[in-house]
């Protein structure tokens, strides 16, 4: 038997129309408005990408307001800071006495490094004066921008943090940036005015010439690691200097007198070497450093400006 | 009123990614303010939802001095998706919120390594794909009090007031 929709035919046979109201539009006009303004938003996005990417016209604007949310993000940082530090505190009880054992053990072994390190430290310095020596620059050479870190990255994507230095307070493209314990982060990337944007170690497009500080002919580049880590990889080491397990890597700064210096003076503490592999296919050695910076936790970050 | 509203809520959820939760390295593989745009353009729909994308991914690209209109793109297509989702098929159903998030999730993330590549920066695939997992979790976990908190700071709407013709087909 057919089923009888008479009823339903005659309320919904016709168009009705209802008031309007706010809410979800579904008629023909409102699908023409919603493409026209999903439509602009897209086009003004690539607009947005094309000139921040292509040219320096925008940055004026963004660094004005980036300054303008610099308050409320610092305002954020000290309404959440009590939180941390607890979470911080429970973190260290919860692990304090294994590391004070640890830590017993390498002041030490530092004491006793320490005593050697200041006797080769006068001598070097006896040496120079000497021999009238002109090394390549030092971390001497520079002065120092302390500074806070506004943004961490963002994204598994993203190797940059934002710091609150930039061009009024000295702060070039391509200063040096080392954390306050003494190990490198990275290089200025951008500046504005009172912000900075750093690119880390650990970005794909990072290289800084580094060597070995106990094995000072190990000379390479360092670079980024695979993998989701921080870790570093030495490249490009030659295989006849004797690269340990727990060396320590340094910048290298200029080698020679060529026309390209490297920004990075001779010093900075990059890492420790936690992995050597010398295999006979390859042309060099492969070793693996475990930087000295903890590039997701910066709270502060000191900037090196050279003094000339 | 709801624009005044979503703008608080969506600013106030970048200045926690921001300040604080890229702070721990597991949340930078997550996204408190993903998760709360799309709360907002399930329960708002999609044009409400693009809007809210655009102006939200361009506060995290000058805050974080990035190249603008980059976030902005994703998180208007985002909205504007999810929000259509929730106009159409989403309506009252409890596991939409999470669903969204999932593939949103997933598909920012491809999302941000296209746009990177075509750009001409580093965009390294297999390190999105290992941070993935872990940032899928989180999201998916953050889903579950930011939508809930959202869903009472803007209410779902009356079905009379989502359809305003009923038009017979066929």
């Amino acid at each position: 038997m057919p089923r009888n929709r008479t009823v339903r035919l005659a309320v919904l046979g016709s168009s009705v129309q209802r008031a309007a109201t706010s809410g979800y539009p579904s008629n023909r006009s409102s699908a023409l408005k919603r493409r026209i303004v999903v439509g602009g938003l897209v086009l003004l996005s690539l607009v947005l990408v094309t000139v921040s990417f292509r040219s320096s016209a925008l940055d004026g604007v963004q660094g004005t307001a980036a300054s303008i949310l610099r308050p409320f993000e610092i305002a954020a940082d000290r309404v959440s800071r009590p939180f941390r530090d607890t979470v911080g505190w429970v973190h260290g009880l919860a692990n304090a006495r294994s590391e004070n054992a640890k830590l017993r053990l390498k002041v030490d072994e530092l004491q006793q490094k320490l005593v050697l390190d200041e006797g080769a430290l006068q001598e070097n310095v006896n040496l120079r004066s000497q021999l009238d020596y002109h090394g390549p620059a030092s971390i001497q050479d520079f002065s120092r921008v302390n500074t806070t870190v506004l943004t961490n990255p963002q994204s598994a994507l993203d190797e940059s943090i934002t710091i609150g230095a930039g061009t009024h307070d000295g702060v070039r493209v391509g200063s040096p940036v080392i954390a306050p314990s003494g190990g490198l982060v990275g290089k200025v990337a951008k500046t504005w005015g009172g912000q900075a944007r750093v690119t880390l170690l650990t970005d794909a497009q990072s290289f800084v010439t580094s060597m070995d500080l106990t094995h000072p002919s190990a000379v390479g580049i360092i670079r980024r690691g695979g993998g989701g880590s921080d870790a570093l990889i030495f490249d490009r080491v030659a295989k006849q200097p004797n690269v340990s397990v727990g060396d320590t890597v340094i910048t290298a700064g200029s080698l020679g007198t060529g026309a390209l210096p490297s920004m990075f003076p001779r010093g900075l503490r990059v890492g420790t070497v936690t992995s050597v592999s010398n295999l006979d296919v390859n042309t060099f050695k492969t070793i693996q450093v475990e930087p000295f910076v903890n590039f997701s936790t910066l709270q502060s970050v000191i900037v090196l400006v050279a003094k000339k | 009123m709801d624009a005044p509203k979503a703008a608080l809520v969506l600013f106030v959820a970048a200045l926690l990614q921001l300040s604080v939760l890229t702070e721990y390295e597991p949340f930078r593989t997550s996204s408190i303010v993903l998760v709360a745009l799309l709360s907002i353009a399930l329960l708002r729909g999609s044009v409400f939802g693009a809007v809210a994308g655009f102006g939200t991914g361009l506060l995290l690209d000058t805050a974080t001095l990035g190249t603008l209109g980059l976030t902005s793109l994703l998180m208007t297509v985002g909205g504007f998706w999810i929000g259509r989702y929730g106009e159409t098929t989403a309506r009252d159903r409890f596991h939409a919120p999470f669903v969204s998030v999932a593939v949103v999730t997933v598909l920012y993330a491809f999302g941000q390594v296209a746009l990177q590549f075509v750009l001409g920066e580093p965009a390294p695939a297999g390190l999105v794909a290992h941070a993935l997992p872990l940032g899928l979790l989180l999201n998916l976990l953050l889903t579950l009090p930011v939508y809930a908190l959202i869903r009472r700071l803007f209410p779902p709407l009356e079905l009379g007031d989502r359809v305003r013709e009923v038009r017979l087909l066929g």
